[in-house]
């Protein structure tokens, strides 16, 4: 299993070419990129929150309490008086990072579901909700984000699995196939869990944004036309322009 | 008494057939240069003076009218080669949209919207399929564009 760090710096250098890409290919404007970079970077931590004592849950954690504060300030800052907002931001951040972290780190079980391939694709629609009807963003943008958290949360699960294989050895690692799977099905709890997962996916697609744009956009035979004309110089001329 | 007769006949036929030459329809000088000015040979169209007909909402504000003009505009500095652009439009919609639940969800604009396709081409110069836009307005200026057809936050009142 790969440490923190180890999946900071390959999840961000992944984000890194692939928001680089869409902003090439004009799916995205620079500013759309940076975000698109750091939801790559943060999906690339996502599956070890349920770690109870791993970095990527205290980062996770402080980054959403951080969040949620900031948003609240915003929200309320015309409405309410500066010593109600500094008591509700204060009980929020309290609450996420520490009431809410504590609970999440007695019901979660590291690599259970949160290392799993729908749960990847959960948090990808989770996102692009969130961010068209929260913060109000565009179809293509929502979905954008979504998939990098998606795509993010793969780099993860990809690594976790190659570093099962002991190369010097040359044997299989106890935790081969632990990170990288459709589901879990030893028990009957297990196959429950991964049954609810599953219905989720078109339960919270149904509210997901119009996937039209994003379709044209990346998965299209214009999109791979698109892609190949900024993938080399299209006049030929290398480092002129 | 013949001489009478003679002349009440011409007078006659005089009124009859002024009566009988068709009036010219009352065209605005300018469209056919005023008096003497050069007419329009026959079989070709002229362009019929339209008439701007405003509409006021009293929600919605003024239905605009000039959006044609003032979109390829707004959208010279918004977006890349926009010289060799192609638009289209829809008709002016009433419309309204809602902020982010994150800024409060209330309604944040009233107004008319105007769905545009605009085709532009990559920087290779291979022409893309036309990009799907709704223009919001307040009366006739441009507050904001969205990407797409479709946004949950708003609410199309005309269908």
């Amino acid at each position: 299993m790969a440490n923190f760090n180890t999946h900071f710096m390959v999840a961000s250098g992944a984000s890194a070419m692939v928001s680089g890409t869409l902003l090439s290919m004009e799916v995205v404007t620079p500013e759309e990129a940076v975000y698109a970079f750091l939801l790559g970077t943060l999906g690339g931590l996502l599956p070890d929150v349920d770690s109870s004592h791993s970095t990527s849950i205290k980062v996770g954690f402080n980054v959403l309490s951080l969040l949620m504060t900031m948003m609240i300030i915003f929200v309320k800052s015309s409405t309410y008086s500066l010593i109600e907002m500094f008591i509700v931001a204060g009980l929020v951040f309290v609450g996420i990072r520490y009431a809410l972290l504590d609970v999440f780190r007695k019901i979660s079980k590291h690599r259970g579901m949160f290392h799993s391939i729908p749960v990847a694709f959960i948090w990808g629609i989770l996102v692009s909700i969130l961010m068209h009807y929260f913060f109000g963003l565009n179809e293509l943008v929502s979905w954008v984000y979504g998939l990098m958290v998606t795509f993010g949360y793969f780099v993860h699960l990809i690594l976790d699995e190659t570093y099962s294989v002991d190369l010097g050895n040359r044997r299989m690692k106890k935790s081969a196939g632990t990170a990288l799977k459709f589901g879990k099905f030893k028990t009957l709890k297990d196959k429950w869990h991964t049954l609810i997962i599953y219905l989720s996916i078109p339960l919270l697609l149904s509210f997901a944004p119009d996937t039209a744009l994003i379709q044209n956009a990346i998965f299209s035979h214009e999109a791979w036309l698109n892609f190949k004309d900024v993938l080399l110089p299209y006049n030929g001329r290398w480092f002129i322009n | 008494m013949m001489k009478h007769f003679t002349y009440s006949v011409y007078m006659l036929l005089s009124f009859a057939l002024i009566g009988c030459v068709p009036l010219e329809p009352s065209q605005p000088s300018s469209v056919y240069g005023g008096i003497g000015g050069a007419r329009a040979p026959v079989g070709v169209t002229t362009p019929t003076p339209s008439v701007d007909v405003k509409v006021v909402d009293r929600v919605y504000g003024v239905k605009p009218i000039h959006y044609s003009r003032s979109i390829p505009i707004y959208f010279s500095t918004k977006l890349a080669r926009t010289q060799k652009a192609i638009y289209k439009y829809s008709e002016p919609k009433r419309a309204y949209k809602r902020k982010g639940f994150a800024y409060g969800g209330e309604v944040s604009w009233r107004g008319w919207l105007v769905e545009t396709s605009i085709a532009l081409p990559n920087r290779a110069g291979r022409m893309l399929t036309p990009k799907p836009y709704m223009v919001l307005f307040n009366d006739e200026q441009i507050v904001e564009h969205i990407l797409g057809y479709s946004h949950k936050l708003i609410t199309k009142v005309d269908k």
